[in-house]
């Protein structure tokens, strides 16, 4: 790694910090201000509701509040939730977080292992009927919302199969423990992997087309190497580096499904408790969700820009 | 003046006289010739036509709970079956309709005129203003979109305009790139200049010079952002923050089809609202592209 690498890390986590900076206190602001009080959901009225207030410090001005926060913030606190009284958000969004990135994980596998797959495949058989029908699959892909593959697989694998062979290979449509196993893991990363492996499918393809039409690849072909290794080793390596560009992309659109296919499924992740600590009015657990969300953002985006230079070396920072 | 041609003339007089055609009609040739980008159209069409039928008429009270016996199979009479509480799910698929368009199109309407309006004039003006966008873009990108949405349509309150407002406002910073964009390259123009020399004043350089020749691109993101924002709001329902209850709208009628699926026992009320919608985006991608072909030929991909 060189100093100039280094410097442009550093550059790159302050940026990060600011970001942070300013949506937790742009989240903190607006969910202080949401109708309602913080424990509207649990019937508190009258003086007990008076004493909850200033028990949690929640009778103090906003900006006073969140500076309280900001100092527990920056040493790994995030206060405690207002819900589940006192629990400390920190374990807990930390717990959940580990489950959404097994959820998430297996979708950033299927995503780039099926994307790049039937990328190559479709650019390597263009205008063939294998073509359109990968580019079928990805446009379906990333048309058709997320919750609606994932209630077809429940419907066919855990319904239809169900029945027909009388429960012996149903899918578990509910999830059992934390974590998944990866019986039960599968359909739902399928669901949220097939919307990004359809971009990536796209990009893959149409950068592939444009990579073997280049000289080297016939100089490649003219020395009688063989055809997988100048797809693979001449073609894809070169045509990777527009896909890498859309992996921040693809990285907020897993997010985005997981949120969505954690509350079908009962995951009991970072999505579900999002939605939840919002109807529940838990203000800490939803501003810690979203400042883990928009850490894990930014990290994942500084990791794309870092590949670059590992893919190309003639790009340095 | 009837002078000779020699060959040469002849033949660049013969390639101007050819029929001259405007942006429009050249454009609408093209997208005739794409036959997926058709059948969108007309599916399109007849959704309208539906969803304005819907207003009038539907073949059942779609909020009467009771209209047939619960979770009612496909029939004759109901040709999409009932949900839990007896309603007929073809009368609220149809008025379901509604809620989606209205969402796509009102949506798709405010980012195009709050998008264009700052893309033009950070673009033109450059500066501070310039810089604040980038601020706020910088942001608003290191978030889930749909995480701001919820938590703006839950500050705003239940209902449909809170729910396009919210959309709309994670969505317009997209057009207001793209516009931006255009806008810094067509700004170093020549006819730019001359407007300019001409005593044009900003507003008239704006909206008369520079929109009109950055439309072809705008267009094309319009009819991206429609199912962009349908299928937001159909995941604002799913997850519970849909409009507000007896309305029927398609995300929300899959969400509560969702336990009979997941129990085992009626798959078609999920199947028939995530059928819909599912065939309404997809006709809007296709028909997005087939614009983009043939209006903005230099993006194809």
């Amino acid at each position: 790694m060189t100093r100039g690498t280094l410097v442009y890390i550093i550059q790159r986590l302050a940026i990060i910090a600011l970001t942070l900076l300013v949506v937790s206190f742009g989240v903190f602001v607006v969910v202080h201000s949401l109708p309602g009080n913080a424990f509207i959901s649990q019937r508190v009225h009258g003086k007990s509701l008076q004493l909850l207030l200033h028990e949690y410090g929640l009778d103090q001005p906003i900006l006073i509040q969140y500076w309280n926060f900001l100092k527990g913030a920056v040493q790994g606190n995030l206060g405690v939730s207002l819900y589940i009284r006192g629990e400390p958000v920190t374990p807990l969004v930390l717990r959940e977080l580990s489950v959404s990135c097994e959820l998430g994980g297996a979708a950033l596998i299927v995503t780039i292992g099926l994307g790049i797959t039937f990328g190559v495949l479709a650019a390597i058989r263009q205008n063939t009927w294998v073509d359109y029908l990968l580019t079928s699959f990805a446009v379906i892909g990333y048309t058709v919302p997320s919750f609606v593959i994932a209630a077809l697989g429940v419907m066919v694998f855990a319904n239809f199969l169900g029945t027909l062979t009388n429960g012996n290979f149903a899918y578990a449509a509910v999830w059992t423990g934390t974590y998944g196993t990866i019986g039960e893991l599968w359909l739902p990363a399928l669901a949220i992997g097939l919307y990004t492996s359809g971009q990536i499918t796209r990009i893959t393809r149409a950068s592939m087309l444009e990579v073997i039409q280049q000289d080297y690849i016939r100089t490649a072909r003219a020395k009688g190497l063989r055809e997988w290794v100048i797809t693979l080793r001449h073609g894809l390596r070169n045509a990777l580096v527009p896909v890498v560009s859309i992996l921040g992309t693809t990285v907020v659109g897993i997010l985005v499904g997981v949120l969505v296919i954690e509350n079908i499924f009962g995951i009991p992740g970072l999505g579900k408790e999002f939605v939840e600590s919002i109807t529940e009015h838990d203000y800490n657990v939803t501003v810690g969700v979203f400042t883990i969300f928009a850490l894990l953002i930014g990290v994942s985006n500084l990791i794309v820009d870092l590949l670059y230079t590992v893919l190309d070396p003639r790009i340095r920072y | 003046m009837a002078a000779t041609l020699t060959p040469w003339e002849e033949y660049a007089g013969g390639t101007l006289a050819r029929e001259q055609v405007g942006l429009w009609r050249d454009g609408l040739r093209r997208l005739r010739r794409n036959r997926l980008a058709l059948a969108a159209a007309v599916y399109l069409i007849l959704l309208v036509v539906m969803c304005v039928v819907s207003i009038f008429w539907t073949p059942y009270n779609p909020n009467l709970v009771g209209t047939c016996p619960d979770y009612t199979l496909p029939s004759l009479a109901h040709p999409l079956g009932c949900d839990d509480l007896g309603r007929d799910t073809l009368s609220r698929l149809m008025v379901g309709s509604q809620v989606s368009l209205a969402v796509g199109l009102i949506c798709a309407t405010i980012v195009m005129v709050v998008g264009v309006s700052v893309g033009l004039l950070i673009g033109y003006l450059r500066g501070v203003l310039d810089a604040i966008f980038a601020l706020i873009i910088n942001v608003f990108y290191g978030v889930p979109p749909l995480m701001v949405a919820i938590v703006l349509y839950v500050l705003l309150g239940p209902g449909l305009i809170n729910i396009i407002i919210a959309i709309a406002a994670v969505t317009w910073m997209d057009m207001a790139r793209l516009v931006r964009g255009q806008t810094l390259s067509i700004r170093e123009r020549e006819f730019i200049e001359a407007a300019r020399a001409g005593g044009a004043r900003t507003g008239r350089i704006l909206f008369v010079h520079i929109f009109p020749n950055a439309l072809g691109p705008i267009i094309v993101q319009t009819t991206y952002v429609v199912p962009a924002a349908i299928l937001t709001s159909a995941f604002f329902s799913f997850l519970g923050f849909g409009v507000p209850a007896p309305q029927a709208d398609w995300g929300g009628m899959a969400s509560e089809g969702l336990s009979p699926l997941l129990s085992g026992f009626d798959p078609y009320m999920l199947l028939f609202p995530a059928l819909a919608l599912s065939l309404t985006l997809l006709a809007f991608n296709f028909f997005g592209d087939g614009l983009r072909d043939a209006f903005d030929p230099r993006q194809r991909r």
